[in-house]
């Protein structure tokens, strides 16, 4: 149905430049952040500045006592995208072996197609909810700008387009989803996306900045 | 002069082929003496038809033995199937088709004859608290997931007879192909969003004295005087309980279609897909009321889905006795303090009260 051109240039030529501009993209962003200058801290070190940046990396993950329950439903669907994502991104059988054969040579177990539904099921509620806070909320509404929706729908089309070519029976299917998976590639660096990488450097940036002056943040 | 090789006589040229054309007469009588027997008494049966009409079994259910033990394994045809599909093809395919189709043309020739139910007197501008983010965000999923399922649903139901002519085969089969995959994988959120909708809902939805009324007076439109309503009316309450109880239903049976392999045979398979599209033709037709209602039907009906808030005299017009109970609680904001709650009001302005309307039931 698709004129092989066109899908030769979608396994091809567009596979090239999306994972291109990702790379570089990315890249190029985390190094603008790491190593832009910054006012060097003349206090004295009253605590590790290390130990402060590896503890809120991860202290992070749990909202605090005060916030919690105001956005339970931002923890709850997070953490259900958000999970739900990482398993169908590195956990799906088609893409353990996409990336085994054309990236990384080696693969891991894969999940079974049960949990693989059932993930993508957890995946689909927590960013629909999400995105439909984004809407509706007066808050959130007001704060989010048309990159936070370009984004969310992008990432959604993304999922649903894998999840319609599941049976890999159509090629067509396949096409159309890499075809949306290279958007997001292309889209990725200049998006707020981008939190997939900078969260770490974010709160490590904090943490170190608190865990010098010996605050538990 | 060239001598011949063979001198042969007319004679001997005669004999045989005069004894070859007797012959034939012969046998052509008698393959003839033999054949008017057989035309006239004896036939002769197909052996494989005794057998192929054992297989079919007609309208019983003979089972037979094999060792391959689950259900229905031991039946080889099962002649019910085949009815369901007539009914299928036959009546279930067009009765979709005129319902769904009858009820589009109401509502096409009432919004005609009608036009858009506006309140009377017009809108204030003051507007109340009605719907939490949570409860808003909870119907947008269910009401999105459902108009997937809806299409997806179509399209597997209708789409051999309405999409192939269309689209031809190759496309339609690509498009079913996915269409059955999204039901199969949105079925699921569907349910986990209508619990969840039971749930946060069901208090406000039990029915009470006066809503009978409601009901024989059809919403106000039979009659003159108003007809009163609660935080809900008797006709979103029936809404919601056929959402909940036809939702319900419909999840039950596409389970016991999505899951073939726990025990359940053809026979609760075929009367499970019959509930299944009859329940979901039901729903989506009532569906579209409910649509028309919020967004063309009534004026200032939409808003309430849209910013949780909805206009004082909307509240009188439709729920009057929620109306009071917020007239009494002092839960109205006026329209400037609406706009700045949108983002949408003037700079420092400050609210008379900020949460009192986000408290109102």
């Amino acid at each position: 149905m698709i004129d092989p051109i066109i899908g030769d240039f979608i396994d091809g030529l567009l596979w090239t430049f999306s994972v291109s501009v990702f790379s570089v993209g990315v890249t190029w962003k985390l190094a603008v952040i790491i190593f832009s200058k910054r006012q060097t801290d003349l206090s004295v070190a009253r605590d590790s500045a290390l130990a402060g940046a590896v503890k809120t990396v991860f202290s992070r993950f749990i909202a605090d006592k005060g916030t919690a329950p105001h956005i339970k439903l931002h923890i709850i669907a997070g953490y259900m995208f958000h999970l739900g994502l990482f398993a169908l991104l590195l956990f799906a059988a088609p893409h353990i072996s996409f990336l085994d054969e054309y990236l990384l040579g080696f693969s891991w177990p894969a999940l079974p197609h049960w949990a693989f539904i059932l993930a993508a099921e957890i995946a689909f509620l927590g960013l629909l909810m999400l995105w439909l806070h984004r809407m509706l909320s007066r808050v959130s509404r007001l704060i989010s700008t048309v990159d936070d929706h370009v984004a969310s729908i992008l990432t959604f089309v993304v999922m649903l387009t894998g999840c319609l070519a599941l049976m890999e029976s159509f090629n067509e299917l396949r096409l159309l989803h890499r075809f949306c998976v290279e958007l997001l590639l292309i889209y990725f660096p200049f998006s707020s996306l981008m939190h997939a990488f900078t969260f770490i450097p974010s709160r490590a940036f904090t943490g170190a900045w608190f865990g010098r002056r010996g605050i538990n943040s | 002069m060239i001598k011949p090789i063979f001198r042969i006589k007319i004679e001997q040229l005669v004999r045989p082929v005069f004894l070859i054309l007797l012959l034939f007469v012969i046998l052509l009588q008698n393959s003839h003496a033999i054949d008017t027997p057989q035309q006239q008494g004896i036939s002769i049966k197909n052996p494989g038809s005794d057998l192929w009409r054992e297989v079919r079994q007609r309208d019983t259910a003979i089972q037979g033995t094999t060792q391959i033990k689950s259900v229905d394994s031991n039946v080889l045809i099962n002649p019910q199937a085949d009815r369901w599909t007539r009914f299928r093809v036959d009546k279930l395919i067009n009765i979709g088709f005129i319902v769904l189709g009858s009820v589009i043309g109401v509502i096409l020739v009432f919004f005609l004859l009608r036009g858009r139910v506006k309140i009377e007197g017009g809108l204030s501008g003051n507007m109340v608290f009605r719907f939490h983010d949570f409860e808003r965000v909870l119907h947008w999923v269910l009401a999105l997931v459902f108009l997937f399922l809806a299409l997806t649903g179509f399209t597997l139901l209708f789409g051999r007879t309405l999409f192939i002519p269309i689209l031809g085969h190759d496309i339609f089969s690509l498009l079913a192909s996915s269409s059955k995959e999204g039901h199969n994988l949105f079925g699921p959120i569907f349910m986990v969003s209508l619990l969840m909708m039971f749930i946060s809902f069901v208090k406000r939805n039990i029915y009470e004295k006066g809503d009978l009324t409601w009901l024989l007076r059809g919403g106000g439109m039979i009659g003159k005087s108003h007809v009163t309503g609660g935080f809900f009316n008797m006709g979103e309450k029936s809404w919601y309980w056929l959402v909940i109880l036809i939702g319900f239903a419909i999840s039950a049976t596409g389970l016991i279609l999505l899951f073939p392999s726990f025990g359940q045979g053809r026979i609760i398979m075929e009367l499970s897909h019959v509930i299944h599209v009859f329940g979901a033709i039901i729903l989506i037709t009532v569906s579209f009321g409910h649509m028309y209602l919020g967004t063309l039907g009534t004026e200032g009906t939409g808003e309430s889905m849209k910013t949780g808030y909805v206009d004082i005299k909307w509240a009188e017009a439709h729920h009057d006795r929620w109306a009071k109970h917020c007239h009494d609680n002092n839960l109205v904001i006026t329209a400037d303090e609406y706009a700045r709650l949108q983002g949408k009001g003037k700079v420092g302005y400050e609210p008379v009260s900020t949460t009192a309307g986000e408290s109102g039931k």
